[in-house]
């Protein structure tokens, strides 16, 4: 189905968006996917992984405050909508069954969000 | 924090800014001045610099940069473009004509356009066809002789190219070339003249001429050999495949040819119909040739290799030139390069190859036509702004219909290039009509120029006609696409604002300003022509016909055209005064410490008599005793402190490292042309060779003249063709560059008045039109046509008188600045000559004017209340 399917790094982006939970803009979520996943990505790559995830619905924005550290310009946070945890929890879904179908590789996965 | 404010990129900001779109730069400009003060306390200011400039990189991708078509509108380029070429050309037919006007007044302009840009294309395509062109330089020297002033020369020695050779290391290959191998040549029963170079092998590796036949490496190699071009070997065997013949040199010389040359391209400064080899003078005559103060009549041109800088061999022709100039004492010389594609056009350096045209010609060409296409621009201009009333309605209902600015912008500039192209098309017709006249403007032109249509040529031309439509259609169309639809709808007269009738009548007074200041320059030019033509020289000239002796026995010649009855007498002298060229020596008397310059030429006994000099005391040479006789003039008795005429006789005379007894004295007269003074002239006889002969004919029949004349010469000479010139034209080709600032000025003052009495014509149209129901009810209550022409006419003398207060006074300057800088006699310029182009100029004005408010006075008026 067009919409619902995941790249792997817009998978990354709307979990790294879940983790920051109401602090999500640009450069938290920059800084986040460089402290966990060691990735340095830059800011444009990251704008079109948002702009794409908020034209299929996946995640929703809204401006933000701004401060002296922004020079006077707003932020905008992302919030990932049910839509887009739906999406995160079939993308889940469907790698734990291929992980199950492997005999003795089978892990345990402990479902931390809702 | 540190205590200054470390700031992000400037330019990278200004670029992100630039290119970022409008509704989500907030969120990333933000996010990246928040990163980079981070990454400042973290990683320091120029780490952070650096990961910025990387950021705004990496952001040039197609979800962040603006899209180029910011408004999205329909895309109907070419249907608007058919429309405003239909607008235009019905906007052309409804107003035939102010199109007429426009169309012919650019295509007037556009001429002298295109012949500018014909012309200075073709001067820098000179010498373009060579292979290593860009590494070609010619050694040019400037000499100082002692206690004089310097000089440049385009020539250098022989021997600087010849230690270039040998004694310095690093030039790819060097070239000197002697000029004047001119002679006759003779195969069996062919004798040409032709006119060439000598130099060596080295002259095929530096310049590409290449050779059909014959080694490039050795054809000149060997004293005697020549390589002929193609038209010499076809002259004088028919063939070109010639390689070993030998040809009869005629001074007596043997030639083998080595090789066979293609012809030398028009457009090369270096032409030659024989390339003899340099060995050959060397041979014959070692020291003349090659002595460091012998630089009159050669050249050397180097080949530098791949990469290298003309300055790094400075130093190579410094140190040659030093060693030399410690060997002579009364002159220095100090060389220089000149880059092969500086040579033409000439930079004013004595001694070139071969006519070239000189620069300043080129930029003032330049220039004139410049002026003359931004007054045609002008007239465009005007008139659109003119007219801008009537398409108004235009304006404002393509604006309420959706138009926007650009839309306008472009439809005005479309429908201006639309006129420009077509002025083109007539402006090419026209340059075909004037090309001839100007190849032969000044002698210059027809031996540099050619102004051949190519191709090429044809591209400039259309972008030359898209610049001019753009630049006449820019300010029209800016106005115009301003106009506020409100306004226009309501009603029209609004729009008629006092500011851009004042811009007109800048423009318009700016045409007839130098409209006025051609008819003034071209009144005093031709007026000073007339003058130097018609100058007393103080002897005979007219029916006088001069003949080149080309090296004949003058005796033969002249029995043979004695026998001719209408020769009324003959005589022959070293050369032909007053055309030019002068011949001088300082001449004493009795006191070694005082001399004087004084010329001269050598005559024969005849000579004074034929020509109609006075001889006012004493007697002429007599045949055979003429050794060391001398006749002078007054002035030089007076100069030298002889003393009255009849005291100067036999008196002695120190001049040419000779002393001489004086004979006689004559009166005085002119040797030179208007540039100079009179001055102290000597007659010698049998000193030199004769070169020409003065033939005065009785007036008559001159063809019959001629073809009895010239079956004469061959009498005596069959090998070479009759060459004769009439005295008087001989001196008006003496100032041909008057002549030619005469004809100049004259097509410039034409096409100016042309233009500017169009515009005029144009502006006069106009204003009577808008005025017609004032002049109507005027009439109708009892004005009579007289009034209504002075009427309309009051308006525009104002500017005539500025124009002509401007175009006087600059015009006066320019004519002493250049046309007469040099002159010692010269008109007197009075009050007439001054205001006689002016008054012309605003003649036609008023008469245009004139036309047009009798037309609109004499009409009916019950007509033209009722219309409108």
């Amino acid at each position: 189905m067009k919409g619902s399917h995941l790249g792997e790094f817009q998978e990354l982006v709307l979990l790294t968006i879940m983790v920051l939970k109401e602090n999500a803009y640009g450069v938290s979520i920059k800084r986040e996917i460089k402290d966990r996943a060691d990735r340095s990505i830059s800011r444009g790559a990251l704008h079109t992984a948002l702009s794409r995830l908020e034209e299929k619905g996946l995640i929703e924005s809204w401006q933000g405050e701004a401060n002296k550290e922004r020079g006077g310009m707003r932020k905008r946070y992302y919030k990932v909508t049910d839509t887009g945890a739906a999406a995160l929890r079939a993308a889940k879904e469907l790698r734990d069954s291929l992980w199950n179908e492997i005999p003795g590789l089978s892990l345990q996965y402990q479902h931390h969000y809702a | 924090m540190k205590d200054k404010i470390q700031t992000p990129p400037t330019f990278y900001t200004r670029l992100f800014r630039w290119f970022c779109k409008e509704d989500i730069y907030d969120e990333l400009q933000g996010d990246l001045d928040e990163e980079f003060l981070f990454n400042t306390q973290k990683l320091g200011h120029k780490k952070a610099r650096r990961l910025y400039q990387r950021e705004v990189i990496k952001m040039v991708r197609p979800s962040i940069i603006k899209s180029l078509n910011t408004q999205q509108l329909p895309n109907n380029h070419t249907a608007m473009f058919k429309n405003y070429t239909l607008v235009a050309l019905r906007n052309l037919g409804r107003n035939k004509l102010f199109s007429s006007i426009n169309i012919i007044g650019l295509a007037i302009s556009m001429v002298v356009g295109l012949i500018a840009i014909a012309f200075i294309t073709e001067m820098n395509s000179y010498d373009d066809f060579h292979e290593h062109g860009s590494r070609i330089y010619r050694v040019v020297n400037t000499r100082t002789p002692l206690n004089e002033t310097s000089d440049e020369y385009a020539t250098t020695s022989v021997l600087t190219g010849r230690r270039l050779v040998n004694d310095f290391a690093g030039f790819e290959a060097v070239a000197p070339i002697y000029r004047g191998l001119s002679g006759d040549m003779t195969q069996g029963e062919v004798t040409i003249t032709q006119r060439g170079i000598y130099t060596s092998n080295d002259f095929f590796k530096v310049f590409s001429f290449p050779l059909i036949s014959g080694n490039p490496a050795t054809a000149l190699s060997d004293p005697y050999s020549v390589v002929l071009t193609e038209e010499t070997a076809m002259k004088l065997y028919g063939k070109t495949d010639v390689v070993g013949e030998v040809i009869e040199y005629s001074n007596g010389d043997q030639l083998k040819v080595t090789g066979v040359a293609k012809n030398p391209p028009f457009h090369s400064h270096i032409q030659f119909d024989a390339i003899g080899s340099l060995e050959t003078l060397i041979t014959k005559n070692s020291t003349t040739v090659t002595s460091w103060g012998n630089m009159w009549s050669s050249y050397v041109y180097v080949l530098l290799p791949e990469g290298a800088k003309p300055e790094n061999y400075q130093a190579s022709l410094d140190q040659l030139a030093a060693e030399e100039n410690a060997k002579v004492n009364h002159f220095q010389v100090a060389m220089g390069f000149e880059y092969l594609s500086d040579i033409v056009p000439g930079n004013g350096k004595y001694n070139q190859m071969y006519t070239i045209m000189p620069r300043k010609n080129v930029e003032s060409i330049a220039i004139l036509a410049l002026i003359v296409v931004l007054s045609a621009c002008f007239n465009y201009t005007n008139l659109s702004i003119a007219r801008s009333v009537k398409r108004g309605k235009e304006v404002g209902v393509r604006k309420v219909v959706g138009a926007r600015k650009t839309h306008l912008f472009s439809q005005f500039i479309v429908e201006a290039i639309f006129v420009a192209i077509l002025a083109l098309v007539i402006a090419i017709l026209l340059f075909q009509v004037v090309r001839p006249g100007f190849l032969t403007l000044n002698p210059y032109m027809d031996r540099t120029t050619r102004l051949e249509l190519t191709p090429v040529m044809y591209l400039y031309f259309f972008g030359f006609s898209l610049t001019i439509g753009f630049l006449a259609g820019c300010v029209p169309a800016m106005l115009m696409s301003k106009l506020k639809p409100v306004s226009i709808l309501k009603g029209i007269s609004t729009i008629k604002s006092s500011r851009r009738l004042d811009m007109r009548k800048v423009l318009i007074g700016l045409q007839f300003t130098l409209s006025m200041g051609f008819a003034v320059l071209v009144t005093l030019a031709s007026k000073q022509y007339k003058f130097a033509l018609s100058y007393d020289l103080g002897f005979d000239t007219e029916n006088v016909l001069n003949v080149n002796v080309q090296g004949n026995d003058t005796e033969l010649l002249k029995a043979a055209f004695l026998k001719v009855p209408e020769i009324k007498g003959v005589s022959t002298a070293s050369m032909v005064p007053s055309t030019g060229s002068t011949n001088s020596d300082y001449a004493r008397y009795k006191d070694p410490m005082d001399s004087t310059t004084a010329y001269t030429i050598d005559i024969d006994t005849e000579y004074l008599s034929n020509m109609g000099h006075e001889l006012l005391v004493g007697e002429n040479f007599r045949k055979g005793e003429t050794k060391d006789k001398i006749i002078i003039n007054e002035l030089m008795a007076e100069r030298l402190k002889i003393g009255s005429p009849a005291e100067a006789l036999g008196q002695p005379l120190y001049y040419y490292d000779q002393s001489w007894t004086i004979i006689g004295v004559v009166r005085n007269f002119h040797h030179g042309t208007v540039n100079n003074k009179v001055e102290p002239f000597a007659f010698t006889s049998g000193r030199q060779n004769h070169s020409n002969l003065n033939l005065k004919l009785v007036s008559g029949d001159i063809t019959s003249t001629m073809s009895k004349l010239e079956a004469a010469w061959k009498e005596v000479d069959p090998l070479h063709d009759f060459s004769a010139t009439f005295y008087d034209d001989q001196i008006e080709r003496t100032y041909s560059d008057i002549s030619a600032s005469v004809k100049t000025f004259g097509m410039l003052a034409g096409i100016a008045i042309c233009i500017s009495i169009l515009g005029l014509l144009g502006m006069a149209v106009y204003t009577t039109e808008s005025r017609l129901k004032e002049l109507t009810i005027r009439k109708v209550l009892g004005a009579t046509v007289s009034n209504l022409v002075l009427l309309l006419s009051k308006g525009f003398m104002p500017l005539f008188i500025i124009s002509a207060a401007i175009a006087i006074p600059a015009a006066y300057l320019m004519f002493q600045r250049t046309i007469v800088k040099y002159a010692v006699y010269k008109i007197n310029v009075g009050i007439w000559e001054l205001s006689g182009g002016a008054l012309l100029v605003i003649g036609i004005a008023f008469l245009t004017i004139g036309s047009q408010a009798a037309k609109a006075a004499k009409m009916n008026p019950a007509k033209n209340l009722r219309d409108q």
